[in-house]
């Protein structure tokens, strides 16, 4: 991380920074909550203990620059540190291995090639929704921060504290155990050859 | 890929996997984008692949948004922020 400039903020201009700049990040921020915690209550802790968090270090914060990255990093860290240790979460794998073996020629592997882009699009249901809640949690992040809420590989390095290297192995092998969950699914909805 | 070089390591060709994740997430310079472009009309299997991960990052675009924050916790974090501040 870069060095912190403290900010001087009148009273006055923190809350127009927060309003401004934070609260129209809510819906994002919600989603993303209720994503790694699955419950309504923990999420709308979350959520709440972020932007009070946010507030109260605002003068880390130069307006103007990435808030919903800044607020995203918040709320990982905070359920890392509050959640996680509480939550049902199974252990942690060890991603440096799965990273390793991945970043290896297995890369160009063709993963799920049989899914098609019309089964997907028959997937009219909660079928997308709940394959990608059924990854693993880091996996999940990464396919939320990227494709749901459009963060470059940098901005999502700085938010997970990980290499830009480590932000591009894991959201490709995310995609691959979503594909390979849809493919599943398909399999149920009666797809021959999905 | 013909003539693409992986920036993080020069002289190691970019794989075609590869140079789909950083178009496909809008990672690419302007001149990947071209050599993939040119690619894409000689190589089915890259076609295919591309069209699908296009079509499940426009599906979870869509479809895992969620139905937004409830109004109570909004007014909650509002209220607890103008509790905060001196009056």
């Amino acid at each position: 991380m870069e060095e912190e400039i403290r900010q001087n903020y009148s009273e006055e201009e923190k809350l127009k920074v927060f309003h401004d700049e934070f609260m129209p990040h809510i819906n994002s921020m919600y989603n993303f909550a209720y994503r790694l915690t699955f419950d309504e209550d923990d999420a709308n802790d979350l959520v709440q203990d972020t932007y009070l968090k946010a507030f109260r270090f605002i003068e880390s914060f130069e307006k103007g620059t990435n808030a919903k990255a800044w607020l995203f990093r918040i709320l990982k860290n905070s359920f890392i540190n509050d959640y996680r240790k509480k939550s049902k979460e199974p252990a942690k794998i060890d991603y440096q291995e799965v990273e390793t073996y991945y970043n290896s020629d297995e890369v160009d592997r063709q993963i799920t090639p049989d899914l098609r882009v019309e089964t997907l699009q028959d997937m009219i249901g909660d079928e997308i929704s709940n394959a990608l809640n059924a990854l693993d949690v880091d996996f999940r992040t990464v396919i939320i921060l990227s494709d749901l809420e459009g963060f470059k590989y940098e901005e999502m390095a700085k938010i997970l504290d990980i290499p830009i290297g480590t932000v591009r192995s894991r959201l490709h092998r995310a995609r691959n155990l979503l594909k390979e969950k849809l493919s599943e699914y398909a399999k149920q909805m009666g797809y021959k050859n999905s | 890929m013909p003539d693409s070089t992986n920036p993080s390591n020069p002289g190691k060709k970019v794989s075609c996997m590869e140079m789909l994740q950083h178009i496909l997430d809008g990672d690419a310079t302007a001149e990947q984008q071209q050599h993939f472009k040119d690619h894409l009309d000689e190589c089915m299997p890259c076609f295919k692949t591309y069209n699908l991960e296009v079509a499940l990052k426009t599906l979870i675009k869509t479809k895992c948004n969620g139905n937004g924050a409830p109004q109570e916790l909004i007014e909650r974090i509002k209220s607890q922020i103008s509790q905060n501040m001196p009056r």
